[in-house]
């Protein structure tokens, strides 16, 4: 079997396609994490280093009511003290100012009003970036001069990280986090079976189409060539995974905040509980098995990898057709609908990987999911080999089901 | 055997010794290939038994058999090296074994520079010869060759008689499905003819020309070639070519003196021979 495996894996891992398919969601993923990346820093950085220029080089007027406004920046920045609010306005208003900055007696309860002027949408100076950039460095060097405390002006220059606790019935939990390990076997799940049905398909089919079956049917069992293409296709999604998951791992190992994670969450905060990992990676396998050995078969039974393809659809919608009751699988998972998808074999795998990632699966609910997903795989499986034995000869035609139950 | 209401071969028993080559004939759909996939447990027959070396064949056995099939391909996007490899340590080598082997009989078909080129990029006669090799790589006791020359080019025809002549000489047993039979009459000591997925004749090349047609006298010449009641009579005659059968109690020679006697007829060949099997195989299939 190990000459199946070696030669299936290795002439998939020599196509352009495979590394194309393989390579194009981390693409899209790295694409997304770099856009937000960039447009969060440039836009930050732009709109403060635009609101400094703007601050330095434009006639500004302020009148404060709430005594933060540090008199030093004032006079760095030459902007000048209106007599009232109703001034500043009216400075404005007859372009003696660009802009008048009015903050409140309390700024942290009301509004800081902002008045300036219109230069159009092409040219709009970052009058607000500017006028709260001047209230938070007057507070940070307010807070410096009188407190002496670097601490303090650290947690006022940045986010402080956060650390949550929640309860469920008096009991400590571990809340959301604790979806994020088993619920990487669903979205694995999902990831190969979009990468690999085509592979799936075609590596019996191609063996229909280049008129190898006879020579490899003579040569070994069908249960030994089916096994060998099995594994393969697994060799072949671990390889995809691997693919996927280290570039993953370092943009989120060392750019947390880049990417748009929460403050103060790491990776090492994700809690490893063994119960829902050992579920979640029985229902990834099993249901892998079943889906593999399904297409498997499919391949086997139709003329051509083209027209096999046609199949190829439905197993995916049936595949995913748990993301459509997404809302009931996670809060109301009793309900008949999400019952009906946690048995049913095509739409077991994914409703059971989502049930065990959100903990709404008891462990004899696991278990008869488990199962079904694992009978349903050895009928696959099953269904592959004698499809595979019966179905591969048949060149140019479609074999029906009921020949091959004969 | 039976595929649904229809009865593709009927009755069927023979028997293949060691060591000879076989013919199993028959025209399109007479059942040889039906009789081929059953006997390598391709097919499950619906009564009977068919034995390989006195067992029903398993895929535990493929390191003694090599096994042509009608229809056959290769993977035309892999190197010819891999795909040889591949088959070869399927039929029982190991793979460094496979290689040398695959390497040698690259270079002994004149294709030693194709080795890790991908096998569509090769000419189609290219193809066949790896085809071939991939039948015989592993040097089994028994080839089944079904249709071995359909398309092949004069070149791998040759090379293909040549490497069955081989096989027999090292005592190897062949079975030749096919319907050339030209090819039959070189190379197979006994044969069965399939008609409608029935046995119509079984036995030597010698028994069966026996059995079915009586001697006659080719005669290739120029001129005319009289009629002779008394001596012979005249089965077939194209404008160079006619076959004689001669009267009960002439002997070959008293013809031969009459002819060579004739004026206006130049003999340039005069054959005493019996019927070929093309004539009996069409004889059969009237």
């Amino acid at each position: 079997m190990w000459n199946i495996i070696s030669f299936e894996t290795l002439r998939a891992l020599k196509k352009k396609s495979f590394w194309i398919a393989s390579l194009s969601p981390l693409l899209i993923i790295l694409v997304i994490f770099g856009i937000e990346y960039f447009s969060t820093k440039s836009a930050a950085s732009n709109a403060a280093q635009q609101a400094q220029t703007f601050s330095a080089t434009a006639k500004i007027g302020e009148f404060d009511d709430s005594g933060l406004i540090s008199q030093q920046l004032i006079a760095a920045r030459h902007i000048t003290i209106e007599p009232s609010k109703d001034a500043g306005v009216a400075a404005v208003k007859s372009d003696e100012l660009d802009a008048f900055f009015y903050y409140p007696k309390d700024p942290s309860t009301m509004n800081i009003e902002v008045y300036a002027q219109d230069k159009g949408i092409s040219f709009s100076p970052p009058y607000n970036t500017a006028a709260i950039q001047l209230l938070r460095e007057s507070v940070i060097n307010e807070v410096n001069s009188t407190i002496k405390n670097n601490q303090v002006v650290q947690i006022l220059e940045k986010d402080p990280a956060v650390t949550a606790t929640t309860y469920k019935n008096g009991v400590e939990t571990e809340g959301l986090l604790s979806v994020i390990a088993p619920g990487i076997f669903a979205i694995a799940f999902l990831v190969l079976i979009v990468l690999l049905a085509s592979f799936m398909i075609s590596s019996t089919a191609g063996e229909k189409e280049n008129r190898t079956a006879e020579m490899l049917l003579t040569s070994i069992k069908a249960q030994t060539l089916i096994a060998g293409k099995i594994f393969s296709i697994f060799i072949l999604g671990l390889v995809q995974l691997v693919t996927l998951a280290i570039p993953l791992l370092i943009v989120l190992l060392y750019f947390p905040s880049q990417v748009g994670l929460p403050a103060g969450m790491t990776l090492g905060l994700i809690p490893l509980n063994f119960v829902p990992i050992l579920f979640g990676a029985l229902f990834f396998a099993a249901g892998l098995l079943l889906f593999t050995a399904l297409l498997v078969g499919f391949g086997a039974i139709f003329p051509s990898a083209t027209e096999a393809s046609r199949f190829l659809g439905v197993a995916i919608i049936a595949a995913f057709l748990p993301i459509y009751a997404l809302q009931n699988v996670i809060s109301s998972p009793h309900t008949l609908i999400v019952t009906i998808f946690t048995y049913f074999p095509l739409t077991a795998p994914l409703t059971a990987l989502l049930r065990n990632a959100v903990g709404s699966f008891s462990i004899g609910e696991s278990l008869g999911a488990l199962a079904v997903i694992i009978a349903s795989a050895i009928v696959a499986v099953w269904f592959a080999v004698r499809a595979f034995r019966y179905g591969s000869m048949e060149y140019g035609r479609r074999v029906g089901i009921k020949e091959l139950l004969r | 055997m039976r595929f649904g209401p229809k009865e593709v071969v009927k009755n069927l028993s023979f028997t293949v010794k060691q060591g000879e080559v076989f013919g199993l004939l028959g025209s399109n759909g007479a059942g040889k290939t039906t009789t081929i996939r059953t006997l390598l447990s391709l097919l499950d027959p619906t009564s009977g038994t068919l034995l390989v070396h006195g067992k029903r064949y398993t895929p535990a056995m493929a390191a003694t058999v090599g096994y042509l099939p009608e229809e056959r391909g290769l993977y035309r996007n892999e190197p010819v090296l891999d795909t040889m490899v591949y088959f070869a340590v399927m039929h029982g080598l190991n793979r460094s074994d496979a290689k040398k082997r695959v390497l040698a009989y690259l270079e002994r078909v004149g294709l030693s520079d194709k080795a890790h080129e991908r096998l569509i990029s090769l000419s189609n006669g290219q193809q066949q010869k790896i085809q071939l090799g991939v039948t015989i790589l592993h040097e089994p006791s028994l080839m089944i060759l079904d249709e071995p020359t359909e398309a092949l080019d004069p070149v791998n025809r040759s090379l293909l008689m040549n490497i069955i002549n081989e096989q027999r000489t090292n005592g190897s047993t062949v079975i030749l499905v096919t319907h050339r039979m030209e090819e039959v009459e070189q190379l197979c000591d006994r044969i069965l003819l399939l008609k409608d997925g029935i046995s119509a004749l079984y036995g030597t090349v010698d028994e069966v020309k026996n059995k079915f047609g009586s001697t006659v006298i080719a005669l290739a010449y120029s001129g005319t070639v009289p009629l002779n009641e008394k001596l012979y009579t005249i089965t077939k005659q194209l404008p160079h070519y006619a076959e004689l059968a001669w009267r009960e109690g002439v002997t070959v020679d008293e013809i031969f003196r009459f002819l060579a006697s004739v004026p206006d007829l130049h003999l340039t060949t005069f054959d005493v021979r019996r019927p070929t099997l093309n004539e009996i195989f069409l004889t059969l299939y009237k």
